[in-house]
């Protein structure tokens, strides 16, 4: 009940700080339509483009907690873990959960108005569930070309009107926005790996054990990506607002050669 | 739609471009092919990656002294540089310039070697490419046992060559990542002190060569 109330109260002030009028407008979400070649892309400011930084004070603290989480207690752990479990089994554990995960995912890609990535994750659900063995191998892309797609609750929010909020960096997860955020939590509802048990004790452990999973294939880029940089803070944010960009333009399914 | 007189037509018709002379003049009066100016160097960057020769962390700084080489040729720092700083380049003058593009090629260096050697037993893919006016986008994956890694190559062309000026890893512009990073600095504490947080980024990325290079720290990560 408690998780409800939070998220509620989340998606409240996501819509108020943002006044949104729902209206589905596909593009929207799309605004930072990214054509590298353009000089446009060069010129504009990243954050503000978005959503704006008002907490970065409070976003700075939690991202230096994160960042002593990460290297002290998660990276150690996930790289026992590593040592333990062969890479063949980790992947395994990470497609069963994916898996698990694709009808939220269609019933997102469907609210988009994506009908074909849609179809394309039903089948991937499909096949996956089926020849993949409870979607432990991801036959899909291997034997049957349909590669995963991308439709998030966060996305879904964003076609339908409501704005980002603000950027927010949330303890034990990362970047994200208000909208975002409210949006995973909201989409742990879905979640069929969480419904398993009514105690958060449990839900923290089965999503420690998700992402420390997900952890052990990503070992030490973290360390080595930080080593180059010269504010972690501002390249993080500016790095999340791109990658977002870069999924949601994919999942627009524009070709390339339109020209 | 396959028909084996197909690939055979384009087979002959592959070989009488290549012959000596052919190739030149076919595309001498178009604009040169992106692909096919950038594929060389990418596959020479593998070469010396996974040549056993280079190996180990004594080849380490030997290994990194053969990809910058290369990276000059194909790589325009200098555009790099002028579209990292912004508005501030104008400011500068030819010698300041100069001063910049030193040092933010060498920090480049790091970063963009850093990832590359990562992927010990990598395969670069060529995906797709598209041109607009003087411009040209490459799409490669970086293909290391279970990784896939998306690379593409920003590209302006220069006197007939296709010259990098942007890399994007995973979605993520390298000059934009660095472009807000530096203008946060600049806007805080000024443009000197930009200057001198690289020259001592420089530094310390100098003093981490000398120890196992990152390839020989995640080996044990993939297999196991």
């Amino acid at each position: 009940m408690a998780r409800r109330t939070l998220s509620f109260i989340l998606l409240a002030s996501a819509i108020a700080v943002t006044g949104i009028v729902p209206r589905f407008s596909p593009a929207a979400a799309n605004a930072a339509e990214i054509d590298f070649l353009s000089d446009d892309f060069y010129d504009y400011d990243d954050v503000s483009r978005e959503a704006g930084d008002p907490l970065e004070p409070l976003n700075r603290v939690i991202f230096r907690f994160n960042d002593k989480m990460y290297i002290h207690v998660m990276e150690p752990v996930a790289s026992v873990y590593a040592a333990a479990v062969p890479l063949d089994l980790r992947e395994c554990i990470f497609n069963f959960f994916r898996n698990l995960e694709e009808p939220v995912r269609f019933l997102n890609a469907l609210l988009q108005g994506r009908f074909g990535d849609s179809g394309e994750v039903l089948t991937r659900f499909l096949i996956n569930s089926t020849l993949g063995i409870y979607g432990l191998g991801d036959a899909a892309t291997r034997v049957f070309d349909v590669p995963p797609v991308e439709a998030t609750l966060g996305e879904t929010l964003a076609v339908w009107g409501v704005g980002d909020g603000a950027y927010l960096v949330v303890p034990f997860y990362g970047s994200s926005t208000i909208r975002d955020f409210t949006a995973v939590v909201g989409e742990g509802f879905g979640e069929p790996y969480y419904a398993w048990t009514d105690n958060y004790y449990y839900m923290g452990t089965v999503y420690a054990g998700k992402e420390t999973n997900k952890l052990s294939m990503h070992l030490g880029e973290y360390e080595e990506l930080k080593s180059v940089l010269f504010d972690p803070y501002v390249s993080f944010r500016n790095a999340y607002f791109q990658y977002r960009s870069k999924v949601r333009g994919q999942s627009r399914s524009v070709p390339d050669n339109a020209e | 739609m396959f028909h084996p007189g197909n690939i055979l037509f384009s087979f002959i018709f592959f070989f009488l471009l290549w012959l000596p002379g052919g190739s030149g003049a076919v595309h001498a009066a178009k604009v040169p092919d992106p692909t096919e100016q950038l594929r060389p160097y990418v596959d020479k960057v593998v070469e010396i990656l996974t040549d056993p020769e280079f190996k180990g962390e004594e080849a380490c700084i030997k290994r990194r002294e053969k990809v910058m080489e290369l990276a000059q040729e194909r790589f325009d720092f200098n555009e790099m540089s002028r579209r990292v700083l912004g508005p501030q380049w104008r400011s500068l003058s030819g010698d300041e310039q100069d001063y910049f593009v030193g040092l933010f090629t060498t920090l480049l260096e790091h970063v963009y070697i850093g990832k590359i050697e990562d992927y010990t037993d990598q395969k670069v893919a060529f995906r797709d490419q598209r041109v607009k006016n003087d411009r040209a986008q490459v799409e490669t994956d970086i293909i290391d046992k279970n990784v896939v890694i998306p690379v593409s190559y920003i590209m302006l062309l220069k006197d007939g060559q296709w010259l990098v000026y942007d890399i994007i890893v995973e979605g993520v512009s390298l000059v934009r990542n660095y472009m807000e990073q530096f203008r946060e600095i600049i806007r805080k504490d000024g443009y000197p002190s930009l200057l001198k947080r690289m020259e001592e980024k420089i530094q310390e990325l100098q003093k981490s060569i000398g120890k196992p290079c990152p390839t020989d720290l995640s080996v044990d990560q993939g297999t196991s």
